[in-house]
């Protein structure tokens, strides 16, 4: 029986090394999941906070600067609530109207939102659309 | 064609609960007729899914596009194979594959030559049956594979172009076999303890059904990693993805069963814990697939916002609550039955620790996956705790487990002493030190990959010098020479050298893991042609940018010349390829490989006068990870094939009853 309870305080200190370790690290590296309506109702609120949020890509509000590597668009909801994005980085895959995009970063005085990561949602739910050459001529210019 | 699949899924969920009565009526009258006829129906059952998924592969094949599934997923011009891959691109295929599988599994149980005459069999066919009709329940009503279109569209959506990938064919199904196995020995652990039997069997007889469904999820999640890895161009393997974690969590908890069933086999202890754990990672297979299914965390994966989660979060209570409650009335019988630890210092005890860790790691990353849920109930907004929080938590958890699997192998059953531990560490201790040594010479300076990179070493040579005084045991009883008493000894214990072989596999991604993870960098470009970027030891050229076609594909490529340390080391052509009816781009990742780094480099975008922004990084060791896992699956599949050990049949001597 003695054995028994040596094994249970060995036991009983991996436990709560990782309930510690949980908790330490959960007040580290909390960001908030918000909606884009919150955003854009109360940037202040949530200004210096890591913020994760999403919503549909306006295509034609994507701008890309090659030389310092800048990328910049808009996203809405089916409000109506548009919040622009400016990402140090490349355009991931996909990137195109209507996708819905994940950003993660902050958000600034001016409205702004300066994303450290950009995703677009995954491919099982998305449409295809109609082959159209003319479209592909435009993208390979 | 419609009405032949609509009507083989009414029938599958007729037939499935029909053979769930009749077992039930054939236990509970102990009438050997009634469980025939369940027999008949699960065999039944198993032909009718089988139809229906071919049937469900022909009209994908043939790109009949008057239904649903075949005009969301695929088009005409797509390959054959990527054509039958739709198969489980979405939710109703996934799910057909899903039942046909369980039903398969089934069949195989129920008929099974082993289990011939065991009362077990009724009770596990009705469990596995339970799982089929909900399933069937499903495609029923839910997500219907062979729903119409309104109208009948000319052509199909197509299959996204990141599906388009050799990936595609086998990461998918991998984890479903995975997912799905784990229901054989749950099953048998249920109808064990219905009929009061406490003893090992259900785990003798599914130690091969495990290890196959635990191969599976090992398979699945780094087939998973390689396939993100070159396909999506991020350079990572691995996001900490709610849905990568729900294939992940499962994969901790069956580890921890694979070990803690040894002890129950050897010493009759840990009953419970065994039981609870096959409990936990069966419902963790259910739980995954709500959260990938109900689309209530932000996933980039996700298969849009059904019901469907819904159903699979019941079901999942049902299940548990069940189990659980079947437990607990035994739970008197298996604690009589259980004996206790002799030793703090036993091999016994240090397969609990590990457990215990493997355990904690699971519950580390199911904290981490439903922390966002957790704080909206609490406080209304969504926390996220991210990739860092999980790199913060998983680190030390997962190095001490590689401590663990270093000291296991040394520490024998019951009691070691102190002395024979003196005996079996102090060499591979100090080959540990030197290596440390090394490390540091070699420029490290940074505190987890020394402590990492240790001991993984550490493990090494622990499990060398295991493995070398089993040889020297074995050579000098039987005065065979080296080499051929190796060889023998490690096939007459297929299971253990199997084990042994997966630790080395798990050595090695961690190597992987370990170099990736802590020394890559990072560098994002626009160069004109001619001009070059220098990102660690590599000089690399860009020197032009070109287009081709691919059939229906259209494909822009860079061509980059790469020196490293000033030696000519070869070409990379990263691509972009506008895929037939899609409109955008996708990365085809240009890649030089080796054993000590990945250059990866990504085209990610190109203006008019052809000047190309690159996104080009160096990734030490990540052919370390592909490596190992190719390792696993070799252990693993030595452990389950061939040798005598496998072929035992246990011995069964629970209750009996007269229905089989």
């Amino acid at each position: 029986m003695k054995k028994n309870k040596k094994m249970l305080i060995g036991c009983s200190i991996i436990f709560v090394a990782t309930i510690v370790l949980l908790i330490g690290a959960t007040t580290k590296a909390s960001g908030s999941e918000l909606t884009l309506q919150e955003i854009i109702q109360e940037p202040h609120k949530f200004q210096g906070r890591f913020i994760m949020t999403q919503g549909d890509l306006i295509e034609k509000s994507i701008q890309w600067d090659a030389d310092l590597i800048q990328l910049s668009f808009k996203i809405e909801d089916e409000f109506g609530n548009v919040l622009t994005v400016v990402h140090q980085g490349v355009k991931p895959d996909n990137f195109s109207e209507d996708v819905i995009v994940i950003v993660e970063g902050f958000i600034h005085d001016d409205g702004i939102f300066t994303a450290e990561k950009v995703q677009t949602k995954c491919p099982s739910k998305y449409e295809g659309e109609e082959y159209d050459p003319e479209l592909h001529e435009k993208e390979i210019e | 064609m419609h009405n032949i699949g609509v009507l083989t899924i009414y029938l599958g969920l007729a037939i499935s609960i029909y053979s769930f009565i009749a077992f039930i009526v054939g236990v509970i009258k102990q009438d050997q007729k009634w469980v025939n006829s369940g027999k008949n129906g699960v065999l039944t059952l198993f032909l009718l899914t089988s139809l229906t998924i071919v049937l469900l592969l022909y009209v994908l094949a043939t790109s009949q596009f008057q239904f649903k599934y075949v005009s969301m997923y695929t088009s005409s011009d797509l390959p054959i194979v990527y054509k039958l891959s739709a198969l489980w691109a979405g939710n109703a295929g996934s799910l057909l594959l899903w039942t046909f599988l369980l039903t398969m599994y089934t069949t195989m149980v129920a008929f099974s030559n082993k289990m011939k005459g065991n009362p077990m069999v009724p009770y596990i066919s009705t469990i596995m049956l339970g799982n089929a009709i909900f399933f069937y329940f499903i495609l029923a009503t839910t997500t219907r594979p062979f729903e119409l279109n309104d109208f009948i569209p000319s052509e199909g959506n197509g299959l996204n172009p990141m599906l388009q990938d050799p990936g595609m064919i086998i990461h998918p199904i991998t984890l479903y076999l995975g997912y799905v196995g784990l229901a054989v020995p749950f099953a048998f652990a249920i109808a064990a303890l219905i009929l009061k039997n406490v003893d090992s069997f259900w785990i003798r007889m599914t130690r091969r059904w495990t290890l196959l469904a635990w191969l599976f999820l090992t398979l699945g999640n780094l087939l998973g990693g390689y396939w993100a890895y070159l396909e999506l161009g991020w350079g990572g393997y691995w996001a900490w993805d709610p849905v990568e974690n729900a294939s992940f969590m499962p994969w901790l908890t069956v580890t921890a069963f694979l070990h803690s069933v040894m002890i129950q086999e050897r010493k009759g202890m840990l009953k419970v814990w065994n039981l609870s754990l096959i409990i936990l990672s069966y419902a963790l297979t259910l739980f995954g697939t709500f959260l990938v299914r109900s689309g209530v965390l932000t996933s980039v994966h996700a298969f849009g916002d059904t019901n469907l989660g819904t159903y699979f979060l019941i079901f999942m209570g049902i299940a548990v609550i069940f189990a659980m409650y079947v437990m607990m009335s035994r739970y008197h019988l298996l604690k009589k039955d259980s004996d206790h630890f002799e030793s703090f210092f036993s091999k016994e005890s240090s397969f609990l620790i590990n457990n215990l860790i493997l355990v904690c790691a699971a519950f580390a990353v199911f904290w981490g996956t439903i922390f966002p849920l957790i704080s909206e109930a609490v406080r209304g907004t969504k926390v996220t705790v991210g990739v860092p929080f999980f790199n913060t938590v998983m680190s030390p958890i997962l190095l001490s487990l590689l401590f663990i699997l270093a000291i296991c192998p040394l520490i024998a059953w019951q009691k070691s002493t102190i002395k024979n531990l003196q005996k079996n560490f102090l060499i591979p201790a100090l080959l540990t030190i030197i290596v440390a040594i090394l490390l540091f010479i070699m420029g490290i300076r940074t505190i987890y990959p020394i402590i990492g990179f240790t001991l993984v070493a550490f493990m090494l040579f622990t499990h060398i010098s295991e493995i070398f005084r089993g040889v020297k045991a074995r050579s000098s009883v039987t005065l065979e020479n080296y080499p051929i008493a190796l060889i023998r000894l490690i096939s007459k214990n297929r299971r253990r050298y199997g084990g042994y072989t997966v630790h080395f596999g798990i050595a090695l991604i961690a190597i992987g893991i370990i170099g990736s993870q802590n020394f890559s960098v990072e560098s994002m470009k626009t160069v004109a042609i001619g001009e070059k970027i220098n990102i660690a030891d590599f000089e690399i050229t860009y020197e032009n940018l070109a287009q081709k076609s691919e059939g229906l594909n259209d494909i822009i490529f860079a061509e980059l010349k790469v020196q490293k340390n000033g030696k000519h080391v070869g070409y990379i052509q990263p691509e972009k390829i506008f895929y037939s009816n899609w409109q955008q781009p996708s990365t085809e990742v240009g890649m030089i490989s080796s054993w000590q780094e990945d250059l990866y480099i990504v085209i990610s975008a190109w203006e008019r006068d052809l000047r190309a922004t690159f996104v080009v990084r160096v990734n030490p060791l990540v052919k370390w990870i592909w490596t190992g896992g190719v390792v696993v699956v070799i252990g693993t599949l030595f452990a389950i094939w061939g040798g005598r050990q496998n072929q035992v049949i246990p011995r069964y001597r629970g209750t009996v009853r007269k229905v089989t």
